[in-house]
């Protein structure tokens, strides 16, 4: 059906668009990933999980990262978050090299990861607690936290009292409390039903755009990345490598009605394209022979 | 159309759903009530089982004695060699072994048994068999747990106290304790001190390759999270890997605690016998086997509700792993976002 319609080319920006993309490349570099390769097991016979991927981030940006099933999106944020280390390459967070994990780069997982233990408000409390800061002001820190997602009622419920969507709402708030450069998520909203996930990306740029972050983003969701993104960097598989950095040409701010705009629309078919390049006469070839008598519509 | 009852209500043996209320209730009685039953079947219905004859008169049987119990056999075929002989046979009514105490006299017995004195001066009483038996316990587990407990943590968060210490442990753990029976009381005499020892070896061992187990199985994800956030070295194990660990510790720790307890029994022989065991031994030896019934029951009563007390106090400890009671979830609905301005907002 895409195909079908004569859609504008998705590199075509309307002036404010590229005004917004002008504007943000004059922000400084935040993170800079620089020739990273990453291989599991032994050197030669080892599978190479990424292979030579390099991305500038601005500050404040807002990046979505998607991409196949074992394009290594995953191993790209982790080595990112300090959570594994690279085998080649690095990554520079405003200039300096990182490694292992820090206060400086927060992260949200898709599976909540609160802290069954400790109330809402303690986990929120938690980070900026090994920050150092005293029960008190860590409380009072937590407090206007909760009160920006919303949660301020539910300070001293415990995680398994609260639906998906609030744990999530939580684990942000936690995560955003350590006052992180950048914001790492990891398919956040993956776990949650298709209602709550639209709200909950509705939330996400609304907490955005009052915090000063940096957000690295991963789906699979295509309309997901189109909503949210400022670029969406599209990775390929075998080995995990850059395809494409596209930038967002749908403008800001978002809503539900612009799912049917032609610069939205547009940019799906290109996604889709990079994505799943050819998918259909592939498939078709591979069809096995099975033994389908046609039925039709008739039913006795 | 026939309304459609709800399926729980007539379904009991629905697979894998849970019973309403009332029936677990019934059921958990009858768990009980049904061996109950069947003891006080064989018990007190006459020529359910019966197998001896409690003589009441030994006629002209040279080798019956009155109050002798003897089988059901031989009385029937020395009465016959007396009818036989024209002498006068034994009379008797049919009993069971005496080591059969049926449930009422057992019951007595409970109350009996604390009021009895003991028969020998230097016997303790029931109160204070159990009172030794329970300190025995009490100490062997406790120093089993002072050093299994952080030696388990430890082996269970780091590579290096595991391959350290988890060898050995495999390999000293197959030993059993009583095998050790003779050189405890050689080394610690034969008071209190190797008994402890037999509970603390049966125990620690265990202890603390299970600890450590249940330890490895915390969620890595909450340990990444907890670095993300800043977490890390002894912090990450004060405030994430114990906290996180501490409920399934304190599952094993009520589970190891019921092992302690067989334990205790092969503890209380070695040396100078003592404790429960004793009482039981004692009164086995009077034949006075309501007693033994009882003091066996003690003991299944005192272990069964102090893992109630550990249920209870659990459930006091760690408020997050009471769940919503039964029934009803206590959830929240999602409530309207309203974002507010935060201090950290900054303009874009």
């Amino acid at each position: 059906m895409l195909s079908e319609l004569k859609l504008p080319d998705y590199r075509e920006q309307a002036p404010e668009v590229a005004a917004r993309f002008r504007r943000i490349k004059e922000r400084p570099i935040i993170l800079s990933v620089r020739r990273l390769q990453k291989t599991f097991g032994a050197d030669d016979a080892g599978h190479v999980a990424l292979s030579d991927v390099s991305i500038d981030v601005h500050r404040r940006e807002f990046i979505c990262v998607i991409g196949p099933s074992g394009c290594g999106k995953s191993t790209l944020i982790r080595i990112v978050a300090g959570l594994d280390e690279a085998t080649g390459g690095e990554v520079l967070l405003d200039g300096h090299e990182v490694c292992g994990p820090g206060r400086d780069r927060g992260m949200v997982f898709q599976g909540y990861t609160l802290f069954p233990w400790l109330t809402v408000k303690r986990n929120v409390m938690f980070g900026l607690q090994m920050g150092g800061d005293s029960h008190s002001t860590a409380e009072a820190e937590a407090r206007q936290w909760l009160d920006m997602v919303g949660l301020s009622k539910f300070e001293d419920s415990y995680p398994h009292e609260l639906s998906g969507g609030m744990k999530q709402r939580v684990a942000i708030a936690r995560a955003l409390a350590n006052n992180p450069r950048i914001l790492i998520m990891d398919e956040p909203f993956g776990a949650l039903d298709a209602q709550t996930r639209c709200q909950m990306q509705a939330y996400l740029l609304q907490i955005w755009k009052k915090v000063d972050v940096t957000i690295l983003f991963i789906t699979h969701d295509l309309d997901e990345a189109a909503y949210l993104a400022d670029r969406i960097l599209v990775l390929g598989t075998n080995p995990g490598r850059v395809v494409e950095f596209i930038e967002n040409p749908v403008p800001r701010p978002r809503s539900a009605a612009q799912f049917i705009s032609p610069e939205y629309l547009a940019l799906k078919k290109r996604l889709e394209d990079v994505i799943h390049p050819q998918v259909e006469s592939a498939e078709e070839e591979k069809l096995p022979m099975v033994k389908l008598t046609d039925a039709g519509d008739e039913v006795e | 159309m026939a309304s459609r009852a709800p399926v729980a209500n007539k379904d009991w043996l629905g697979l894998k759903r849970e019973l309403p209320r009332r029936r677990q209730l019934l059921l958990t009685i009858l768990s009980f009530v049904l061996p109950l039953g069947l003891w006080a079947f064989v018990s007190y219905v006459p020529f359910v089982w019966r197998p001896l004859v409690h003589i009441t008169s030994a006629g002209d049987v040279d080798y019956f004695s009155e109050g002798m119990d003897v089988p059901r056999a031989d009385f029937e075929s020395e009465n016959a060699k007396m009818r036989a002989q024209k002498m006068e046979p034994a009379k008797g009514c049919r009993v069971n072994p005496v080591y059969l105490a049926p449930p009422g006299a057992v019951a007595k017995a409970f109350y009996t048994a604390f009021k009895t004195p003991p028969r020998l001066p230097n016997e303790p009483w029931l109160h204070e068999s159990l009172g030794h038996s329970i300190s025995t316990i009490f100490w062997g587990f406790f120093i089993s747990s002072l050093l299994g407990v952080p030696l388990g943590v430890l082996s269970g968060t780091y590579r290096f106290f595991a391959r350290l210490q988890e060898p050995f442990i495999e390999f000293f753990r197959y030993l059993p304790a009583p095998a050790f029976g003779a050189l405890c009381v050689a080394i610690l005499g034969i008071d209190d001190g190797p008994k402890i020892a037999i509970i603390f070896i049966g125990t620690f061992f265990q202890q603390v390759l299970v600890i450590a187990n249940t330890v490895r199985k915390v969620d890595p994800a909450l340990v990444e999270a907890a670095q993300t956030l800043g977490a890390s070295n002894w912090k990450l194990l004060w405030r994430v890997i114990i906290p996180a660990s501490i409920t399934d510790i304190y599952t094993d720790m009520r589970i190891l605690l019921g092992w302690a307890w067989t334990y205790l029994i092969v503890a209380e022989v070695v040396g100078a016998m003592s404790g429960i065991t004793y009482f039981i031994n004692q009164q086995a030896r009077y034949r006075n086997f309501p007693n033994v019934y009882a003091a066996i029951v003690m003991i299944g009563i005192i272990g069964f509700s102090m893992d109630f007390f550990f249920a209870w106090l659990g459930g006091l400890l760690f408020p997050w792993k009471r769940k919503a009671r039964v029934g009803k979830k206590k959830r929240a609905w999602m409530p309207a976002f309203d974002p507010k301005p935060a201090s950290v907002a900054v303009e874009i």
